[in-house]
C-alpha cells in the first residue's frame, strides 16, 4: 500500500496545541494511522482511572457521579465522561490525541490595531498597564465598572502580542458576549487571523492570531496561547465550576501574559486585591465620565403576593407607563423564566430567557429597536449592551438577584455618551443586603471615580 | 440522586409511602415538566395525533399492505423540541446512561399495555457502523429497561441509501433486516423512535413472513 504524505504544515495549522477526539480530527483512517506511526500524534487516554476513580483529562471532571457507563457484550463496561459530553464523547475507549509534530508558523503583521478612538485618561493608565503585563509575561486584574469601555483598553496589549508574534485569547464564560465582542475585534484588528468559538459556532481555529472563545472552549486547547485575557471572572459558568480556571491554566503556555477582568469581583478575587497578591488596575468611572445611575428603590406592599396572583401593582404600571409615553426604551428583569412569561403575556411584550430558541434574534431586533421594551431573566444581566435604556428589576428582593447581579442589571442603563443619565428601579417587598450593597457600589464607585477625574 | 437529564442533583422526599421500599427517582420535576407525554387523542393504531380512529398513515399501510404486518405501535413522548435536544445528546453524542431517566415511563407503559401477554422483546438493530461509533444499541437500552429477556431476533445489514426511493419502494426492496432464527408466535418490537413507521415495518413483514402471528411495537418517541 503506498501513502500519500498527508500536507503535515495544513495538519499541524488544524490541530497543534490541541487535545482532540479522533472524530474531530476528521481524518481518513488510513491518514489517521499514518499520522500516529510516524509519531505525528500521540494518543492521550481520555479517562484516566485508579480503582474506580475516574477523572476526565478533557474536563478535569472528578465528580464521580458525573461519570457513566456502558454495558458491553462480554466485555468490561466503557467508562465516559457526562460533564463534557456536549464537546463529543471522551470514555476509556475514546481517546483525545495531541499534536506532535512541528509547530505551524503564523505570518507576522506589524500594524494589526487600526482602532483610531482615543482613550480616557483611566483608560490609558489600565491600557500601560497591560502592555507591561504582556512584556512581563505577567497577570493583572482590570477591575472597571460596566460602561468603563474595557474593550478598547485591551487594544494596546492585543496589538503588542501580535507584533511579537504571540497567539491571544479573549475568553468569557459566555456566549452571548463571544458573539458581542468577536464583531468589534475584527473590525479594529481587521488584518489578522482569528475566530470566534462557542458551542454551535462553525469556525475553526487554525493556529490564528486571535481567538474568542468561551472558557468551555477551552477544554480543546493545551499550551496555546500567550496572551490570556478572560473577561467577566465573576460570571456564571466560570466561578463556580473549579474545571474552568484549569482549562484557562491549561490553554495557556507557562510563560504566558494572564489578564483578567471584572466589573463585580467575587469574594477570592476581592481577597486577592486586597492582599496585593495580583496586581490591580481600578477603574472606577465609565468612558464618558458621567456617574452610574443609582438605583432607585422602590417598596411594593405584598409584592410577591399580587405577582403570584397575576395582578401588576400601579407603581409598577405607572413606570412602565410613564416609559412608554416619554418614548423610553427598557429591560424589565424578572427572577424566574414563570414570572417573564407572567409579564410578557400580561404586557403583551417579547420576552428572553436561557432556554428561549428566538434568543438572538429577539435580543438582535431590540437592539435594532424593532420594539421599545424586552422583558427578560438574568440572562442579560451583563455583557450584551443597549446603547440608551431604562431598567427596572421586578422582585429585586429574589435571591437570584445577588449583589453582583444587581450590579451588573445597573449597569445596563446610561451607557451612550449622548445619553448617559439612565433610570433603574427596584420593585421590591422587602429590602435585601444585596440591594443595599450594590447602591453602596454605585455611591463608592461614582465617589472614586471624582477623586480620580480631578 | 441525580436527574439523569440535567445532571443535578434530587432531593429525595423519604415519606412513610416510600420509606421501607424507597423508590430513587432518575428524573428531577423540572425535566419532566418539559417533557410531552402522549395523551392527546391520537390514532389507535400508531399515536399519531388524530381526531380519527385511525389516522391517514396507518390508512395508507393498510392499502400498502393489504394486511398490515404491525398490530399496534404504543409510544410514550412526542418529539418536541426538548425532546429533540435530548435525543441528539443520546445518539449522536453518547449519553447512554439518560435512559434511566425514562425508566419509570417505559416500564409503566410496558405494563399496562403488553402485560400478561406472552411476547419476546426484540430490539430493532443497528447497523455496524453506527454501533462502532455510539457503542450502544439505543433500541436496546430502551428495551432493557423492561426487565424482560431481550432477544436479538434480527441483524441489519444496512445496503443503499433510503432517502431517494418513494416509500413504497423503499419498503419492498432491499429490507435492511435478517432474521437469525425462526421467531415465536409473539413478539414486541422495540425501538427509540416511530417516525414513518417504515423501519418497524420492514422488520415486521420480516417476522410475519417467517411465522410470527402478533408483531406490536413499543417507540420512547411517536415523532
Ligand atoms: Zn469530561
Ligand atoms: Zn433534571
Ligand atoms: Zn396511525
Amino acid at each position: 500500500m503506498t501513502t500519500t504524505p498527508p500536507l503535515i504544515e495544513d495538519l499541524a495549522r488544524k490541530f497543534s496545541t490541541k487535545l482532540l477526539l479522533k472524530h474531530e480530527l476528521n481524518l481518513s483512517e488510513h491518514r489517521f494511522q499514518y499520522l500516529i506511526d510516524q509519531n505525528y500524534l500521540q494518543e492521550v487516554d481520555g479517562i484516566r482511572s485508579t480503582l474506580n476513580f475516574h477523572e476526565c483529562n478533557r474536563c478535569f471532571n472528578k465528580n464521580q457521579s458525573l461519570f457513566g457507563k456502558i454495558p458491553q457484550h462480554a466485555r468490561a463496561p466503557i467508562t465516559y465522561c457526562k460533564k463534557c459530553i456536549q464537546m463529543g464523547r471522551v470514555s476509556t475507549k475514546e481517546s483525545l490525541y495531541r499534536w506532535t509534530g512541528t509547530h505551524p508558523m503564523r505570518h507576522k503583521v506589524m500594524n494589526p490595531l487600526k482602532w483610531k478612538g482615543i482613550l480616557t485618561p483611566l483608560q490609558e493608565k489600565a491600557s500601560q498597564k497591560m502592555v507591561e503585563a504582556v512584556n512581563n509575561q505577567s497577570k493583572l486584574l482590570i477591575y472597571a465598572v460596566c460602561g468603563a469601555g474595557k474593550t478598547e483598553m485591551l487594544y494596546a496589549g492585543i496589538q503588542e502580542a501580535i507584533k511579537q508574534n504571540k497567539r491571544v485569547c479573549v475568553a468569557t464564560p459566555r456566549a452571548d458576549v463571544v458573539r458581542e465582542l468577536a464583531p468589534r475585534l475584527r473590525r479594529d484588528f481587521p488584518t489578522i487571523h482569528s475566530s470566534a468559538l462557542y458551542g454551535g459556532s462553525t469556525e475553526r481555529d487554525q493556529n490564528n492570531h486571535l481567538v474568542i472563545a468561551t472558557t468551555h472552549q477551552l477544554l480543546r486547547y493545551e499550551n496555546s496561547f500567550d496572551l490570556m485575557i478572560v473577561d467577566e471572572v465573576d460570571a456564571f459558568p466560570y466561578h463556580r465550576d473549579k474545571t474552568l480556571p484549569k482549562a484557562v491554566t491549561r490553554a495557556s503556555k507557562p510563560n504566558s501574559t494572564q489578564i483578567y477582568l471584572t466589573a463585580t469581583p467575587r469574594r477570592s478575587h476581592k481577597l486577592q486585591i486586597a492582599t496585593k497578591q495580583i496586581p490591580t488596575v481600578s477603574i472606577p468611572s465609565r468612558y464618558h465620565g458621567h456617574p452610574i445611575p443609582t438605583p432607585t428603590f422602590q417598596a411594593v406592599l405584598r409584592l410577591n403576593d399580587k405577582l403570584e396572583k397575576g395582578v401588576l401593582p400601579p407603581k409598577i404600571t405607572q413606570w412602565i407607563k410613564e416609559k412608554q409615553t416619554t418614548n423610553r426604551r427598557f429591560l424589565l428583569f424578572a427572577p424566574t423564566i414563570q414570572l417573564a412569561e407572567k409579564l410578557a403575556e400580561k404586557l403583551n411584550m417579547p420576552y428572553v430567557h436561557a432556554e428561549s430558541p428566538d434568543r438572538e434574534y429577539l435580543i438582535k431586533q431590540f437592539r435594532a429597536r424593532a420594539f421599545q421594551s424586552l422583558i427578560t431573566t438574568t440572562i442579560l444581566e451583563r455583557g450584551v449592551t443597549f446603547p440608551s435604556i431604562d431598567v427596572a428589576v421586578i422582585q429585586a428582593d429574589h435571591h437570584v438577584f445577588d449583589e453582583a447581579a444587581l450590579i451588573q442589571i445597573a449597569g445596563r442603563a446610561g451607557r451612550s455618551a449622548s445619553d448617559p443619565t439612565g433610570d433603574v428601579t427596584f420593585f421590591y417587598e422587602y429590602k435585601t443586603n444585596a440591594m443595599i450593597q450594590a447602591r453602596n457600589y454605585t455611591i463608592l464607585k461614582n465617589k472614586e471615580a471624582k477623586r480620580c477625574n480631578i | 440522586m441525580i436527574c439523569y437529564l440535567c445532571l443535578t442533583s434530587i432531593k429525595e422526599d423519604t415519606t412513610w409511602s416510600n420509606f421501607l421500599n424507597p423508590q430513587y427517582r432518575t428524573i428531577c420535576d423540572h425535566c419532566e415538566e418539559k417533557l410531552d407525554k402522549i395523551t392527546h387523542p391520537h390514532c389507535q393504531k400508531c399515536m399519531k395525533p388524530t381526531d380519527n380512529e385511525k389516522c391517514g398513515d396507518c390508512l395508507r399501510w393498510e392499502q400498502h399492505f393489504g394486511e398490515d404486518p404491525l398490530g399496534r405501535n404504543v409510544s410514550i413522548y412526542t418529539y418536541n423540541d426538548y425532546m429533540k435536544d435530548l435525543i441528539a445528546r443520546f445518539k449522536y453524542r453518547g449519553d447512554y446512561e439518560m435512559i434511566n431517566a425514562w425508566k419509570k415511563s417505559v416500564r409503566t407503559s410496558f405494563n399496562e399495555q403488553f402485560n400478561n401477554q406472552d411476547l419476546l422483546v426484540v430490539p430493532i438493530p443497528l447497523g455496524e457502523d453506527r454501533y462502532t461509533i455510539r457503542q450502544f444499541n439505543q433500541a436496546e437500552a430502551i428495551a432493557s429497561l423492561l426487565n424482560e429477556p431481550i432477544h436479538q431476533l434480527l441483524t441489519r445489514q444496512d445496503g443503499q441509501k433510503q432517502s431517494k426511493k418513494s416509500r413504497r419502494e423503499r419498503v419492498f426492496s432491499n429490507n435492511p433486516f435478517q432474521l437469525k432464527e425462526q421467531p415465536p408466535e409473539s413478539i414486541l418490537l422495540v425501538d427509540d423512535i416511530y417516525t414513518t413507521g417504515t423501519t418497524i415495518r420492514q422488520a415486521a413483514s420480516l417476522l410475519k413472513e417467517a411465522g410470527a402471528e402478533h408483531v406490536q411495537s413499543l417507540t420512547l418517541i411517536r415523532s
